[in-house]
């Protein structure tokens, strides 16, 4: 049998099934990639409903100008989260400074906007790049840091940046840059059609981050996340891998801070040179479940959602902000989203165990069985 | 054919010598063990020779081929794969997944998988197939939607093997892959480590306090003590050798 092995011949190929599979286990494998794809066809058709009933929620007779404005808002605060959690849920990587990535998309749209009078769509490309960029270098800088050192890092990058922007005559300081009126591939944009923009960015990075996260890629942030030796003695390059997750992070933050340019039409650095935005991102993450694809859904809206609200008790608001942190922090400690999904797991389990079971209703063959190949 | 060899390894802490001057050989397709009492340096020889470690001095060979400059991670695209001596898997995800991250070396362009292009897709099922084959054959096939850290000690060593394996290695290194386990998930994993070399034609090179395992499953020990070759021989010369049981015993005086 040994001349059948050896280096990439280890295995049949997948579809004969290999030397150890009795039909029992065939038939088992079978139910469990269809269950499992079940699932993910669940998951995707609840996304889907998601975005088709806020496609459709501004034609609903009540709505305003302003609730669209607002809803923009939320899903700028989705789209930084997203990066976030890139960052500090999936790769593990703790950062306190996307705040910065938020202002490098900012102000390359307001300069490209100001000066070259350039479209949204080049904009939000452009943006999203030079941010990436940025955080491409940034994390070869940061290659040794982990932990609350990252933390650290990340937090004076964010410093870093609001010193250039105070302080470069291009970038005018608190006077701040004046933008002209968006548009998108010419056509100018009102509160409806911004939010339209912005909700098929976001539909596009979420299926973006989706694919990721289900990759051979997002695993392997995981696994750096979870147990770096291991995951690095698997062939994953840590080098690479952490790089990578910085610059896709930093992109979608990058992406997130065009548009929290353009609706508003000003930056300065009042607004981007202060640290509360990567506060604000963090603390979505951490609201929302880091780990979870709807994390930043609900922490997103959280950030932006309960201070709206709240809007009449002033400063109070911010301390309620930090009860529910609390309280999340104390009860969920994986966030919202996790709380919300563990039932549904549970649920989840059960069934594929079930499935599992009526699949092969033998027990699984001996060991003896699996070296005697094609007995059964 | 030679697959590992080094030679002349010295390893220093500090003013501590965990290894000095060692050196030895393993042979394609045969069952290879390392043992020696506490603090030989086995682990530090592990770790020196799946490049966690640098040696002050001496070299590691791989098929001919000096390694002394690989970095971690390339070792499994040589060909070397290895285990941890405490489990040293990713907790909260599952036995699948864990097996997934193993296959890592067969997963092809990041860049395609990341934007799920067709030839991505296609790799991820044959991946897929792998990952559950390599469970199958571990008996982990019950498990593969637990998290591991759910999962019994000896079964976790098995994902831990698991891992190993699904990068289709041709040498596995094995760091006590049944410390602290019970006298049957021993037997199981004797089986396991005898099917890995026969069935699949993979050279074993295993450090082991387990001396039934030792005895039972390889075909050739190496003893180290100090940080130095003490001996090496069939499992028969070396349950004889006067050398090793005073090492392991101590003087008869």
């Amino acid at each position: 049998m040994n001349e059948g092995a050896g280096r990439g011949r280890l295995l049949p190929a997948a579809s004969e099934g290999g030397p150890f599979v009795n039909a029992d286990l065939l038939r088992k494998r079978a139910a469990t990639a269809a269950l499992l794809a079940g699932f993910r066809r669940q998951n995707m058709i609840l996304v889907g409903l998601l975005f088709f009933t806020a496609a459709v929620a501004p034609a609903l007779p009540f709505v305003q100008d302003w609730m669209a404005t607002q809803a923009s808002l939320v899903i700028i605060y989705i789209l930084a989260a997203q990066g976030v959690s890139i960052l500090t849920g999936q790769t593990g990587l703790v950062t306190v400074g996307h705040g910065g990535f938020l202002a490098i998309g900012a102000y390359t749209s307001a300069l490209l906007a100001k000066y070259f009078a350039v479209d949204l769509s080049i904009d939000l490309v452009s943006g999203g790049i030079a941010a990436g960029l940025i955080g491409c270098v940034l994390g070869l800088i940061f290659l040794r840091l982990a932990g609350a050192f990252m933390a650290i890092g990340t937090l004076g990058f964010a410093f870093f940046v609001g010193a250039i922007v105070n302080n470069v005559p291009i970038f005018e300081g608190r006077d701040g840059i004046q933008m002209p009126h968006s548009h998108l591939f010419g056509m100018r944009l009102d509160d409806f059609g911004f939010y339209y923009v912005s909700l098929a960015t976001l539909g596009l990075t979420t299926a973006f981050v989706y694919t990721l996260l289900r990759s051979p890629v997002g695993r392997a942030f995981r696994a750096l996340r979870d147990a770096e030796k291991a995951a690095e003695s698997s062939g994953v390059n840590r080098l690479f891998y952490r790089t990578l997750a910085f610059t896709i992070s930093a992109f979608l933050t990058g992406v997130a801070g065009v548009l929290n340019a353009n609706i508003t039409g000003y930056v300065s650095a009042e607004t981007y040179g202060d640290i509360w935005y990567s506060v604000d991102f963090l603390v979505a993450t951490v609201v929302g479940g880091s780990s979870a694809l709807m994390g930043p859904f609900v922490g997103g809206a959280f950030i932006v959602m309960v201070p709206f609200y709240l809007e009449q008790l002033a400063d109070f608001a911010f301390i309620l902000k930090g009860v529910v942190l609390i309280l999340v922090l104390q009860f969920a400690p994986a966030g919202v989203c996790d709380l919300i999904a563990r039932p549904f797991r549970d649920l989840r389990r059960k069934q594929l165990q079930r499935v599992q079971d009526d699949a092969a209703k033998t027990p699984p063959p001996a060991l003896a069985a699996l070296f005697s190949r094609g007995r059964q | 054919m030679t697959h590992i060899s080094c030679h002349g390894v010295t390893v220093k802490f500090g003013g501590i010598v965990a290894c000095s001057d060692l050196a030895l050989s393993v042979e394609e397709g045969k069952i290879y063990g390392l043992i020696g009492p506490n603090g030989a340096g086995k682990t530090t020889l592990f770790n020196v020779l799946s490049r966690f470690q640098n040696c002050d001095s001496g070299s590691v060979y791989y098929r001919g081929q000096c390694i002394d400059r690989k970095r971690p991670h390339e070792m499994v695209h040589l060909g070397i794969s290895r285990t941890f001596q405490n489990i040293n898997l990713f907790s909260e995800q599952s036995t699948l997944d864990n097996i997934l991250v193993g296959a890592h070396r067969l997963a092809g362009s990041p860049f395609a998988n990341m934007l799920a292009l067709p030839s991505a897709r296609k790799t991820q099922r044959a991946l897929l197939a792998r990952a559950h084959q390599v469970a199958e054959l571990l008996r982990l096939e019950n498990h593969l939607d637990i998290p591991v850290r759910n999962l019994p000690y000896g079964h976790q060593k098995r994902v831990e093997m698991a891992r190993a394996l699904a990068s289709e290695p041709e040498v596995i290194l094995l760091d006590e892959p049944v410390a602290g386990c019970n006298s049957q998930e021993v037997e199981e994993l004797k089986d396991f480590v005898r099917m890995i070399n026969r069935e699949l034609g993979i050279t074993v090179l295993l450090v082991e306090h387990d001396m039934s395992m030792v005895m039972e499953v390889c075909d050739y020990i190496y003893v180290i003590n100090f940080g130095s070759n003490l001996a090496e021989g069939t499992p028969a010369e070396i349950s004889r050798d006067p050398k090793v049981i005073t090492a392991y015993l101590g003087d008869e005086e």
